[in-house]
């Protein structure tokens, strides 16, 4: 745009695999004519009009808003969750950060929980699965009461939209050596545990949540912080940490099972 | 008050134990390590320590709780690999470090971990079932541990293999530290990256510690 | 068929015609309503509110989005905030001044009944949102903190962060998620809905497509509920999502729903301009930007000199100098508008010569780069995240970009369309922002009818209504499955040249140029038949590869541009039998002396409501009069 976008050849490693249940392989193509102020996806299109031009199967991939809000994208891209920018999601990732002739390697992301459903669109219903075990408050429409009748503290406010942020996307799953959902299932327990209403099912999300987590196929947290690392978000680790507190709590303190 | 039956098994409840036996390990290690530093003092402080040390009838309840936190610290371990590869069947091609999160440390936890097992194993079968000298302190017969060690690393390989062991002890707990007390939930902006020197720290006093020890006991030969 | 348009207003003066309504309709026994079946288009604010309501209130809900989970829905890009009538900075806001701007913001275009239950209703949207844990900004006694947002004179903005709109989603997708837990929703993502079925004239399901395995799926219910946004993908460049589109609510209008007003689209003026022919989507920031930003381009035509070598003295800042009163802080239609007249008159900046600049130099020296950072930090790293320039050096190029459609489905107050049983929410209908909306409305409408309106009136169907006992064996059910399933097999047998993205390039260059932010009526006639041979050449020469049983994006995309090859001809058919401007809608040939739009109330004062007769036939127009009897008519003046 500036007069400083260059035009470049990408060599790209594709992840190919039918379905969900057939094998999948590294498909090489090499794709000229992608200008640096093109997004990463934007590229993608770019090769699967080529693919479709050539009568070959376009690449399927995950991706919506493309301004990196819905946490729709994903992608593995050259080994690391959305690439290599820091804080970024791959749909906000631009050609720029690579160079002519780079080789880039593209794959899904990896996890049990997370099965390929085709190229490198994965099903991650798993999280979604997660929240249902807990990630609310049990509030019915009527409930509520003035907005303003309990005041909560701007950090504590704050330290909540942090943990709110969370898209969803998997990408701590993904980078995670482990293949754990710590981040993404604390994220949600530490944000509604330091509002006053979320605090009254604090001890029980926490407790139901890990458990769905556990259930669900993901890996164990040991506090690599990858996660965090790759997280689009920036999510923190201290939502972890109040998670393993909140978790203790609802598991030696409850009086019930 | 009671532990819901099913916290041992959760994800957490595991890391919380592993934690806290790692963090009575540590414990354990401090206390070893100073009894080692008598082997500065000569043959008999040092024996006259271990003499005391296993006369006292506590020290069978003390093996006890030692075994069994390193047994539990183990087999969580091994569940927990266990179940981490499982979560991830097929691996990537091209996975890279951000370099901002995992370290070497983070990484070879299981590695280190194995190679610390089989120190242990050694090192018991060396110096609590080894070799058995006597000595004789104000009148009273004891065992010459003094002996047995400075024999054992009169063995420049030995002293190797001791030292390398003891790097491992220092890379496995400067990740465990910190990860204890994450694990514990105990993180604060203010006071982690205190807490991450301090692991350090402890990580680098047991490695040359334990490795000074060796190498002066190396040069009595 | 004559269209039934009777908005069945309730009696009574305006500030009780929602409690009034709201007693004479007809409950739901609890006992009974578990015996309900409701279909949910959509995981938006709309659907995604309605569907964990109605599940709340003992109905058993299904759930439909494309997306891989509700979570996904576009809401989630809402920046802003969220207007509500709470006066909590105590500025003089209520709900009747709300009612008001609304009205008057819309350009007189909007339903008076429709948009006071809107504000009067906006407040408990806060409480309810706040009661799910959603982080709303706060000041520091712990109260909730305000903003004036889009040129409001009191600050009614409830915003969390820069993510009010995500933050607003996820609390209703959490609330759904518990119904879900619970068993009163049905999920079922990434499924897109071929047709909706009548069945003796009521709505009562959908012909889904799992977009996994390709399945063709029949969903049955009482009643159907589209919450499926707004349409402005039609112009291929938009900020809405990759996959926003209008099917759902197109395919209703081919079984009998009045689509009214398609020809209102908002044009937002703070978006990152178009870099280049690969560009996927457009990028919006937050209009606040405005609030310290100025826009300006250079006096002399094809000025190439780089911004801050230009003289403050060869600068046009034409929005101040235009609009002494307002400036920057002009309604989006009147932002968007000068933009482009400022690039037809050739000055447009940058290398593509189609965009104007926001210039923060002033407010940084006034107000520090600290202060500014806090505030616009976030979005002036998006901007130098795309475009590699820092807005901290240099201004800003923005440009305008279609970000909302204030048309869609006709619904009557009870947000029911033509059709009964088909009841529509949110950006899909077309009822309460008249033809243009205001900034921080969106989040709010769509709040609005799915946690507090449709619950009731939704009720007040099934209480009025006898429904006959009808399951997926039904005839209807196999005509929709088998027309769908010929569609698909259709598109993939005309084995052409061309792609469905480059088709629907095609039809965007025609609607931008024709039918975007000024619109003649040569203009439109250009657009109706450019697009009526665009459509037969996609017909003719469309390429998709793969099978219809499979993950086939392509296939989803040749669906959704068929649909939008109709609807753009309804839109440009629309803006023609509208010789007059109003909010959104701009015709060249209706401007006052001064180039502002002039709006013709003698004899547009009403929503037209379009009624389909077959692709190839013309489409009959009807109009719902409006009567405004607490807002006066007048013309908008922000000089």
């Amino acid at each position: 745009m500036s007069g400083k976008e260059k035009i470049i050849t990408v060599h790209l490693k594709l992840w190919r695999q039918k379905n969900r249940s057939t094998k999948g392989f590294f498909e090489e193509h090499t794709l000229e004519g992608v200008s640096t102020g093109s997004s990463f996806l934007e590229m993608l299109d770019q090769l699967n009009e080529k693919l479709i031009r050539e009568d070959k199967a376009p690449f399927a991939f995950d991706h919506d808003c493309r301004e990196g809000i819905c946490g729709m994208c994903s992608l593995m891209i050259n080994g690391q969750a959305h690439g290599p920018e820091r804080a970024t999601t791959t749909c906000q990732l631009h050609m720029r950060s690579f160079s002519d002739q780079d080789t880039i390697v593209i794959e899904p992301w990896r996890s049990s929980a997370f099965p390929v459903l085709k190229d490198c669109m994965v099903d991650r219903t798993s999280f979604d699965k997660v929240i249902a075990a807990g990630g609310f408050t049990s509030v019915n429409v009527g409930n509520a009461q003035d907005a303003n009748a309990l005041p909560i503290s701007k950090e504590n406010a704050d330290l909540a939209m942090d943990a709110a942020a969370c898209i969803g996307c998997g990408a701590c799953v993904a980078s995670c050596p482990n293949a754990s959902a710590m981040l993404f299932t604390s994220a949600k327990i530490s944000q509604l545990a330091l509002l006053p209403q979320g605090k009254v099912e604090a001890h029980k999300r926490a407790s139901k949540m890990v458990e769905a987590m556990d259930e669900l196929g993901f890996g164990n947290c040991s506090n690599h912080a990858e996660c965090e690392a790759s997280c689009p978000k920036d999510i923190n680790l201290s939502n972890i940490a109040r998670t393993n507190r909140e978790f203790f709590k609802a598991k030696i303190f409850s009086e019930k099972e | 008050m009671m532990v819901s039956h099913n916290y041992l098994t959760s994800s957490i409840g595991k890391k919380q134990i592993m934690a806290i036996t790692g963090l009575g390990l540590v414990g354990f290690t401090v206390s070893h390590l100073i009894g080692n530093f008598l082997l500065f003092l000569g043959p008999d402080a040092f024996n006259t320590y271990a003499h005391t040390l296993t006369s006292n009838p506590l020290i069978y309840l003390a093996e006890v709780g030692l075994g069994s936190m390193f047994l539990l610290h183990l087999v969580l371990a091994a569940i927990t690999q266990l179940q981490n590869r499982a979560a991830r069947p097929i691996g990537y091609l091209a996975k890279k470090s951000t370099g901002r999160g995992e370290t070497f440390a983070s990484k070879t936890m299981a590695y280190t971990g194995l190679i610390l097992l089989a120190f242990v194993i050694i090192h018991l079968i060396n110096f609590k079932f080894g070799s058995v000298y006597e000595s004789t302190i104000e009148g009273e017969t004891v065992r010459d541990l003094y002996k047995t060690v400075i024999e054992y690393f009169s063995n420049p390989l030995y002293v190797v293999w001791y030292c390398f062991a003891m790097v491992a002890l220092g890379i496995h707990t400067s990740h465990g530290f910190q990860s204890t007390l994450q694990t514990w939930g105990l993180r604060h902006p203010k006071y982690t990256p205190m807490i991450e020197i301090i692991g350090m720290l402890y990580a680098i006093f047991v490695t040359v510690g334990f490795s000074a020890c060796a190498i002066y006991c190396y040069l009595q030969n | 068929m004559s269209f039934n348009l009777d908005s069945k207003i309730p009696e009574g003066p305006i500030q009780d015609k929602w409690e009034n309504h709201k007693f004479k309709c007809k409950l739901v026994n609890p006992a009974n309503k578990r015996k309900y079946s409701v279909i949910v288009v959509g995981t938006g604010l709309a659907g995604g509110s309605a569907a964990a309501t109605l599940a709340e209130l003992g109905y058993n809900v299904k759930s439909f989005c494309i997306q891989d989970s509700p979570r996904r829905a576009h809401s989630i890009a809402a920046q802003g905030g969220v207007n509500a009538a709470k006066n909590y900075p105590n500025d003089g806001d209520s709900v009747w001044r709300l009612f008001y701007d609304t009205v008057k913001g819309g350009d007189y275009r909007a339903r008076e009944a429709n948009v006071y239950r809107l504000a009067q209703v906006s407040n408990s949207i806060i409480d309810q949102c706040v009661a799910q844990g959603v982080p709303f900004a706060r000041d520091y006694g712990g109260y909730l903190a305000n903003r004036s947002f889009g040129g409001a004179q009191v600050s009614r903005t409830f915003y969390a962060k820069g993510q009010t709109g995500q933050q607003l989603l996820l609390g209703a997708y959490q609330s759904m998620m518990k119904e879900v837990g619970k068993g009163k929703i049905d999920l079922y993502t990434r499924r897109e809905i071929l047709d909706i079925v009548v069945i003796d004239g009521k709505a009562r399901g959908v012909i889904v497509r799992d977009l996994i395995t390709g399945d063709i799926e029949r969903h049955v219910a009482d009643a159907v509920i589209l919450g499926s946004g707004g349409y402005g993908n039609v112009y291929f460049l938009s900020t809405n999502a990759m996959g926003s589109n209008g099917g759902a609510a197109w395919k209703a209008y081919k079984k009998g729903a009045g689509f009214a007003n398609p020809c209102y689209t908002q044009i937002h003026p703070t978006c990152i301009p178009v870099h280049g022919d690969s560009q996927s989507k457009l990028t919006l920031m937050s209009e606040s930007l405005r609030n310290d930003g100025r826009v300006w381009v250079p006096k002399k035509e094809g000025d190439d000199r780089h911004p801050n070598d230009i003289p403050e003295e060869e600068r046009d800042y034409y929005l101040e100098r235009i609009y002494p009163s307002f400036g920057n802080l002009v309604p989006r239609d009147v932002a968007s508008r000068n933009a482009k007249n400022q690039v037809d008159a050739g000055k447009g900046v940058g290398e593509t010569k189609v965009a104007v600049f926001l210039d923060f130099k002033q407010a940084i020296e006034r107000d520090g780069k600290d202060a500014i950072a806090a505030k616009y930090g976030n979005l002036f790293e998006m901007y130098q995240r795309i475009t590699d320039e820092s807005p901290y050096e240099q201004p800003m190029r923005i440009y305008p970009a279609v970000h909302y459609t204030m048309g869609g489905l006709w619904v009557d107050y009870n947000l029911q369309s033509t059709i009964p049983g088909l009841h529509v929410l949110g950006e899909a209908n077309f009822s309460d922002h008249g033809a243009n909306r205001l900034g921080a409305s969106a989040l709010m409408q769509g709040l609005a009818d799915g946690y507090f309106v449709i619950p009731y009136t939704l009720g007040n169907y099934f209480g009025t209504n006898d429904l006959e006992k009808v399951d997926t064996t039904h005839p209807e059910f196999d005509k929709s499955e088998k027309e769908a399933k010929e569609r698909l097999e259709k598109f993939l047998n005309i084995k052409g040249s061309r792609t469905a993205d480059d088709f629907h390039k095609s039809l965007g260059k025609i609607m931008w140029e024709h039918v975007g932010m000024a619109r003649n009526e040569a203009g439109l006639k250009t657009a109706i038949s450019q697009i009526q041979k665009l459509r037969s050449e996609f017909w003719t020469d469309l390429k998709i590869p793969g099978e219809t049983d499979e993950v086939n994006i392509e296939l989803e995309k040749a669906g959704r541009v068929a649909d939008f090859l109709e609807l753009g001809e309804l839109m440009a058919r629309d803006a023609l039998m509208r010789p007059e401007s109003c909010g959104g809608h701009f015709r060249v040939e209706s401007q006052t002396d001064e180039n502002e739009a002039l709006r013709r109330d003698d004899q547009f004062a009403h929503s037209a409501v379009w009624e389909f007769k077959g692709v190839d036939q013309e489409p009959i127009r009807h109009k719902e009069e409006l009567k405004f009897e607490y807002v006066p008519l007048t013309q908008r003046s922000y000089k």
